[in-house]
């Protein structure tokens, strides 16, 4: 059996891991933008918000959005 | 009516301000990709991981595998999300006091439920068919579409299921008024149903089978009319906790 290398997979697939890669990127921005012009939240700081939104992918901007953004 | 379409408006504003909609639609895009790429790149995966010299018989993906990844991912990671994004939409006003003023202007009580819910059902609809879309269209990429009118039965049953559990995070939040409150009693409810579904004599009739066993549709195993009893518990559900809502709602001290 052919045994493609990791960087083959990807370029074959690449139509499809694009739109993931890009819809991930825009929702840690926004996530991060959100983070640094925001001073409260409802626990926790601004250190730990940007490394959980940062390092958690989807699940850390989903987290953010519905149980750690503060009230303006 | 006219208070109806203002309220629902204002739901969708809402929606927007707080990125509900931005956040379900981008993590059921995200999903809807992925029940087809994970499908596609498991076998090589497992084939590089695999210890060297170790003969691995991977069968190859087909486009069941896909639909399975759907509906594996879209209850599990799916519902949680929606779940945790509509919490506090009831309780979330109580804290705020918002409904206060309009209540005492004359919007009707059970007028603020119904819209509520009718908004919830739209942005779950919207993005059930976001990820359905992206899954079918990236599906018939690798493979085929087969037994189309199969898979849709079989994603009406995910979609049914949703709607139950959005009725009931309504109900819960007109009983409660904290948002994590609302959040755990719906998820006791759904862990009561997987109780349940340990008894083989009610399996049928539990809401759980909806989502537990509709990829059967896909496979051939069960027709629709197998999940008859299911679907009228859960319409039956979904009524007595809309009208749950409203009559505790009257009640409720704002």
């Amino acid at each position: 059996m052919y045994l493609a290398t990791g960087f083959e997979v990807i370029k074959e697939n690449l139509p499809i891991i694009l739109p993931i890669l890009v819809v991930e990127l825009i929702l840690l921005i926004t996530a991060l933008t959100h983070v640094l012009r925001h001073h409260t939240y409802r626990f926790g700081n601004k250190i730990m918000w940007v490394l959980i939104v940062v390092f958690l992918q989807i699940i850390g901007p989903v987290i953010y959005f519905a149980i750690g953004r503060g009230d303006e | 009516m006219r208070a109806y379409i203002a309220f629902t408006k204002k739901e969708w504003v809402e929606s927007i301000r707080t990125y509900r909609l931005f956040i379900l639609l981008a993590v059921f895009f995200v999903l809807g990709i992925m029940n087809p790429l994970t499908a596609k790149l498991t076998p090589t995966l497992l084939a590089n991981f695999a210890p060297e010299g170790m003969v691995v018989e991977i069968p190859t993906p087909t486009a069941l595998d896909s639909w399975i990844q759907f509906h594996k991912n879209v209850p599990q990671m799916g519902l949680f999300v929606l779940v945790i994004m509509f919490s506090g939409a009831m309780t979330g006003e109580y804290n705020k006091g918002t409904f206060v003023n309009m209540v005492t202007k004359g919007l009707k009580r059970r007028t603020i439920i119904f819209a509520k819910f009718t908004m919830s059902v739209l942005l779950w609809t919207m993005s059930l068919l976001l990820c359905f879309g992206l899954s079918s269209y990236y599906t018939a990429y690798y493979w085929n579409l087969d037994g189309f009118t199969q898979i849709l039965q079989s994603v009406i049953c995910v979609w049914l299921f949703g709607i139950l559990l959005l009725s009931m995070l309504l109900f819960f939040g007109a009983v409660v008024r904290n948002g994590y409150a609302c959040m755990m009693f719906t998820g006791g409810m759904v862990v009561i149903f997987f109780l349940l579904n340990m008894l083989p004599s009610l399996q049928k009739y539990n809401p759980v089978y909806l989502v537990g066993s509709c990829q059967s549709l896909i496979t051939g195993e069960l027709v629709m009319s197998d999940f008859t009893a299911s679907i009228i518990i859960s319409i039956v559900f979904v009524v007595l906790s809309i009208v749950g809502s409203v009559l505790c709602f009257d009640r409720k001290k704002l």
